[in-house]
């Protein structure tokens, strides 16, 4: 089964998120550790629903509100976008 | 004379067996007549009487009795369950009668179990549902232990542990700090973690019952004294390794932080209306006292300010009950939207509320510091307040509930969204069962506002209070595109709880508008459906929309003098006949 492309990678989602993440903390981008938690940096619980309003616009794809308490690292919440985006256009291409 | 004209109204709407309207009337009358008239000193519920329990630090016993007899725990259960809760407005409704004489027994014997009781009715299983039912119609008490006073709010942090013990079950350790009813409680529903990981998926909510557990390794902590609901039992709770059963947890692990936002949503929407009946009770002391007082050889009645005072305590009264209306009512028809209606509700109503009392003081004069007598209710009142503020989260908790949300509503919803249905606005008519299940944390839609911007353009301007109307709602518009402009030019450290205070005069804003859209609301049905004469008058409405464009600091130009005399006639009109100062204009029992 062909897997459809997204033009997103795991790689690219993870630098924008740590870009978003970075501006939401106050923080650079280089200083979010993809591997950490997003709470341990001080990320609350409101700002990671805030978050994922960020990504269903920005990437057009509609995600739950609490993706980010899910998925709670950078590269975590990227695995899980890719998947979703990749189901979306999978659905899209099908229909 | 069962509540004759209440009946009446609902069978001309077309309802042949009891409906809900009738079924809610009935109700509220059962409640006004079993506790009787406030004002009568041979009453054991009078404000003498409930002042003096007050002063003792107790709840009113025959308070307790009265809400005993009338079965007042199975208003909390929903009709499925055996009770008979149907609507959220209705049961604003009811407590209001309980309100308008104590908040302390509002708090103390109601709506505490509520809080707790909706986290089971939103997310528990069958058994639970059960038990609780069965507790609550029982005349039993149910106690809501989320918070730990090391967070506060915060209380994704709590460290109130239930541990997965071996061979199942939890052990409970940790404590909880300020909790009504802790001690008497027949259960309680304890926001536990569960995972010591950070982050919003590592608590859980438990139902644990008091039957049954290791009495030797749990406690109840000491009670606190308090300035306001001072009857209140707020103690606390100790467990040093406490085991309950696997049953106790309520819905998956980890989704304890998801229940209580979602329980929440119904909560907020609810308490702070309820409290309409106590702001209430405060304005109607202060007529008695205008009417009665004689100075400069007038009655302070015929002081302008004193005057304008009272018909803008009435206003108020009128603007926090469409909103709560509109609150309540969205938890029925517009799920999806309500976290953030239920916020704004939270956030504004008991300040609206509170801010009218402090007003009317001033009117009462020095007689608002004596703690007895024929006024000592209203210092009691104003002391209670607060506690719509401070409890279940703060103002600005709240606040900060509204603020993430706002760059979105402001790029998918303002002035782009359909108007939220009619239904929303009518105080009488049928509500389709409450749907937990569509309950969502965000949703970027909002009808209410929508509402506001779809009224400048319906707006008919024939007589000088509906321009006047009319102009008011273009202002407000305004400052939707106002606040429209600033929300999306939020940046994204301005979406957290740590947010710049401009943020939160953003939310302030938007609440305020969502309360002059619940208010248009509420007059276009009332005109429509030839509902209330008085409701569909434009005056109210223009007042109402004076004093929230002037608390969003606009000057808007003075009313005709029409309005300030329609609504003063109002005031005096229902103080004599002793009718509620809601939207409702509820007779007394008699
Ligand atoms: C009479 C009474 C009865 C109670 N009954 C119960 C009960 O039965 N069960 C129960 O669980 N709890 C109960 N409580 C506790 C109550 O829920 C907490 O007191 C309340 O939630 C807020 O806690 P706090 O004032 O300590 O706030 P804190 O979180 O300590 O807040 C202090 C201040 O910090 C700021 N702040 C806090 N959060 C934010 C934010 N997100 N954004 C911006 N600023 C913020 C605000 O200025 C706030 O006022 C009761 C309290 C009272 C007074």
């Amino acid at each position: 089964m062909p897997v459809p492309t997204t033009g997103h990678t795991t790689e690219s989602l993870t630098t924008w998120l740590a870009e978003r993440i970075a501006l939401y903390l106050k923080r650079q981008p280089a200083e979010i550790d993809p591997d950490v938690p997003l709470a341990e940096y001080g990320l609350d619980s409101v700002a990671a629903l805030s978050l994922c309003g960020d990504i269903e616009d920005d990437f057009d794809l509609v995600i739950e509100p609490t993706a980010a308490w899910d998925y709670p690292t950078v590269h975590a919440l990227a695995g899980h976008l890719v998947e979703e985006l990749a189901a979306e256009a999978a659905k899209d291409g099908g229909a | 004379m069962l509540i004759g004209t209440e009946l009446q109204r609902a069978v001309q709407d077309g309802q042949e067996a009891p409906g809900q309207e009738a079924r809610a009337a009935t109700r509220v009358a059962e409640l006004d007549r079993r506790l009787g008239d406030p004002t009568d000193d041979g009453n054991e519920l009078s404000y003498t009487r409930l002042l003096e329990a007050d002063e003792a630090g107790e709840l009113s016993e025959p308070g307790e009795r009265a809400l005993d007899e009338l079965g007042l725990g199975a208003d909390f259960v929903p009709r499925a369950e055996g009770g008979r809760l149907e609507r959220l407005d209705t049961l604003v409704r009811i407590m209001r009668q309980v309100f308008r004489r104590d908040v302390a027994l509002g708090l103390g014997y109601g709506v505490t179990s509520f809080m707790a009781a909706v986290n089971i009715w939103t997310s528990g299983d069958a058994a639970q549902r059960a038990c609780l039912a069965r507790i609550l119609t029982g005349g039993g008490k149910v106690s809501v232990a989320y918070h730990e006073l090391a967070h506060g709010n915060d209380f994704v942090r709590n460290e109130f542990e239930a541990r997965p013990a071996e061979g199942g079950g939890y052990l409970l350790n940790g404590a909880k700090q300020v909790i009504n009813n802790a001690q008497r409680a027949d259960a309680w529903v304890l926001f536990s973690r569960t995972s010591p990981a950070p982050g919003s998926r590592s608590h859980s909510v438990l139902f644990v019952e008091r039957d049954g557990l290791d009495t030797d390794t749990w406690q109840v902590l000491p009670r606190y004294d308090t300035v306001g609901v001072r009857g209140c039992l707020l103690s606390g709770l100790r467990f040093d390794d406490t085991p309950v059963p696997a049953s106790a947890l309520v819905g998956e692990p980890g989704k304890g932080v998801e229940t209580a936002l979602r329980a929440f949503q119904i909560t907020r929407s609810a308490l702070p209306g309820m409290a309409v009946g106590t702001t209430d009770t405060a304005l109607r002391t202060v007529v008695r006292f205008a009417l009665g007082r004689q100075l400069y050889r007038k009655s302070v009645m015929d002081i302008p300010h004193a005057r304008g005072t009272l018909s803008g305590a009435f206003v108020d009264l009128l603007t926090c009950d469409s909103l709560s209306l509109a609150a309540t009512r969205a938890v029925h028809l517009l799920p999806e939207q309500t976290s953030v209606f239920a916020a704004a509700t939270k956030y504004l109503v008991p300040k609206v509320l509170t801010d009218a009392m402090h007003e009317l003081s001033i009117v009462l004069g020095a007689r608002f510091y004596i703690r007895d007598g024929e006024h000592g209710i209203f210092q009691k009142h104003l002391r209670d307040m607060p506690v719509l503020s401070l409890g279940h989260a703060g103002s600005a908790a709240c606040q900060a509930t509204i603020i993430p949300q706002l760059s979105r509503l402001a790029r998918r919803s303002w002035f782009s969204d359909e108007p939220a249905p009619a239904q929303l606005f009518q105080p009488r008519t049928d509500l389709p069962d409450l749907s937990y299940g569509r309950l969502t944390l965000a949703s970027g839609r909002d009808g209410l506002s929508a509402t506001l911007v779809a009224a400048v353009d319906q707006l008919p301007g024939a007589s000088p209070e509906e321009r006047a109307v009319q102009g008011l709602a273009l202002q407000l518009v305004d400052e939707l595109r106002q606040v429209q402009e600033a929300s999306r030019a939020l940046a994204p450290e301005d979406r957290t709880a740590l947010a710049r205070p401009a943020a939160f005069a953003l939310a302030d804003r938007y609440a305020v508008l969502l309360a002059a859209a619940s208010a248009i609301g509420v007059r276009q049905q009332a005109s429509h459906d030839g509902g209330d004469a008085f409701l569909a008058d434009p005056a109210w409405l223009a007042a109402a929309l004076h004093r929230l464009a002037r608390r969003l600091g606009r000057r808007p130009a003075d009313l005709p003098a029409s309005v300030d005399a329609r609504v003063h006639e109002e005031v005096l009109r229902r103080f004599h006949a002793r009718t509620s100062y809601d939207l409702y204009d509820t007779p007394p029992a008699g």
